[in-house]
């Protein structure tokens, strides 16, 4: 097992879903407790089987809906698997959702501190650190104003210049390019590029080929929940057309245990 | 060799800032422990944000209730305890340290859960990071009793050396009893509101304004049902850790002493254990 390598391995996914539709007494009164049983679960994933080498970068490609989140999130740690399991060797950075764990009360400074004490920094390595994110941000003297007076460009910004900078082994990022200008979209573009170069592992969601394609080689398909290709980025795009013109089922539940 | 277990106790493994793989709960605590720092400063600077006085509106807060008291007991209620709102403050002070710890520790998951859905971190910070501010609100309330000891003439003696033990040890009970409600509320936020209400009674089944001496000698059923209360009550060993030292200028008696620390690591290992188990179904029921 080498740094950089993601083994997933019949990865199942489940969410409890509950009606708040209530009918009888009965049913009010047992309902307040059915929270606690799941009667109903809705599989995000399942059965899903992937291996990423080390310095591999892979799209993840799907409808809405089909889980491509889930399993980033399930990569990232945020949620453990229901069945199955999840292996990853590295550091990551999850670029899932830029800023989040900001304090809008606080200023854009205050926050360089607290999110990187959210991805397990400690002080003395942030404020090696600090510069090069305040430059990279671009932000100036706006980096002691309360990040609530920031435009939501700025936050992501900030957000991204401090993913930037945490020398990420495995590298997971979810359409945050498409915050920002233009120009900064070009200048986080060309960061990944150079991860990528450094042999980064690289896992990346995107509903457009465009990007998709200029970063990575492989890709792979979900659809409901399923892994339904997985293999060169052409060649999946064709399959994740032909899969979006089929018949659309709605999600459907399944009665749980 | 198992390449996961390799991967872990790899020197170079052990600084790295993010891993998927789950090392033990206590050491993955332990690498977040600048968070709670982070959560602490937080929580202090934005309550002070704009405020002129700042922190001094944490001490002003017992200030209030110590002279209220000393004017109430002294005055218009005279007691025959000497300095009586000493006395009171000595289990008061931690009383309020314990409380409100609870009860915003209660709902610090669910209030972080936009954070939980999205990065990955222990979520025990967030129920620790709320004892330890209202541990720095605690001592910051010492710096008024203090004073108020200084002006009644209540003797300082070397037995306040014991307060930060004994200030652990509440801490360490707290965190405990947080952590584990912290967790069951996520899925019955019903224990919220039960707490609530179960403090209010707790407050006078633990000997906060009035001491177990004063139960001595009553021999009536419901003195004894009373004192039976009293004696399950975990405050009756934790509040005496800080008004011992304080009032009556000793240590906490020995059997006071043991009784309370194994309360404290107990409901902390247990606390903690649960929490850590219940943890990764948190996310589902936000």
């Amino acid at each position: 097992m080498r740094t950089g390598e993601i083994r997933i391995e019949d990865l199942g996914v489940a969410y409890r879903l509950y009606r708040e539709k209530v009918t009888t007494l009965k049913e009010a009164m047992v309902n307040r407790f059915r929270h606690l049983r799941g009667s109903e679960q809705f599989w995000a994933l399942r059965h899903v089987g992937l291996r990423i080498q080390p310095g591999e970068a892979v799209a993840l490609v799907g409808h809405n809906g089909s889980g491509k989140s889930t399993l980033l999130k399930t990569i990232a740690g945020v949620l453990s698997p229901s069945e199955g399991a999840v292996d990853v060797w590295g550091r990551i950075s999850p670029m899932i959702e830029l800023g989040a764990g900001f304090d809008a009360e606080l200023s854009g400074r205050d926050n360089v501190f607290l999110n990187g004490a959210l991805l397990g920094f400690t002080r003395r390595q942030m404020e090696s650190r600090f510069d090069r994110i305040v430059a990279f941000s671009e932000l100036g003297d706006f980096i002691d104003m309360p990040v609530k007076n920031y435009s939501s460009g700025m936050q992501a910004r900030l957000g991204f210049a401090i993913a930037q900078d945490v020398e990420p082994e495995v590298l997971i990022v979810d359409e945050v390019l498409a915050v920002g200008d233009e120009r900064f979209q070009q200048k986080c573009m060309a960061r990944i590029k150079d991860f990528r170069a450094a042999g980064v592992t690289f896992v990346f969601v995107s509903h457009s080929l465009g990007p998709a394609r200029e970063l990575c080689p492989r890709a792979a398909v979900l659809h409901h929940g399923r892994l339904e290709f997985d293999g060169p980025i052409d060649a999946a795009w064709e399959k994740y057309r032909e899969l979006e013109r089929g018949p659309l089922p709605g999600p459907s539940l399944q009665a749980g245990p | 060799m198992n390449p996961a277990a390799a991967a872990e106790t790899s020197p170079a493994a052990l600084d790295e800032p993010l891993r998927a793989r789950r090392p033990g709960p206590l050491r993955e605590l332990f690498r977040f422990r600048q968070l709670i720092q982070v959560l602490v400063v937080r929580e202090l600077k934005v309550r002070y944000k704009r405020s002129v006085l700042g922190l001094f509106w944490t001490m002003l807060n017992p200030l209030v209730l110590m002279v209220v008291y000393t004017v109430v007991f002294s005055t218009i209620m005279p007691t025959t305890q000497k300095n009586f709102s000493i006395f009171l403050l000595g289990g008061l002070l931690p009383w309020i340290f314990f409380a409100t710890a609870v009860m915003q520790g209660i709902t610090s998951v669910l209030t972080n859960q936009d954070l939980i859905r999205k990065v990955r971190v222990p979520q025990a910070v967030f129920p620790l990071s709320v004892v330890a501010s209202n541990l720095v609100n605690f001592a910051l309330s010492l710096a008024p009793l203090f004073l108020l000891m200084a002006v009644l003439d209540q003797p300082f003696t070397r037995a306040l050396f014991f307060l930060p033990v004994g200030t652990l040890i509440v801490a360490l009970f707290t965190s405990g009893v947080t952590l584990l409600l912290a967790s069951f509320t996520v899925f019955f936020r019903d224990v919220r509101h039960l707490t609530e209400v179960f403090l209010q009674v707790l407050f006078y089944l633990s000997p906060v304004l009035y001491s177990l001496e004063q139960l001595q000698g009553r021999d009536q059923w419901w003195f004894r049902a009373f004192r039976t209360a009293l004696d399950v009550n975990p405050l009756s060993y934790l509040v005496p850790m800080v008004r011992d030292p304080v009032y009556y200028g000793r240590l906490p008696a020995l059997p006071t002493l043991a009784v309370a620390s194994a309360l404290a690591v107990v409901t902390l290992l247990a606390g903690f254990r649960v929490f850590v188990k219940l943890e990764p179904r948190h996310i589902h029921h936000f």
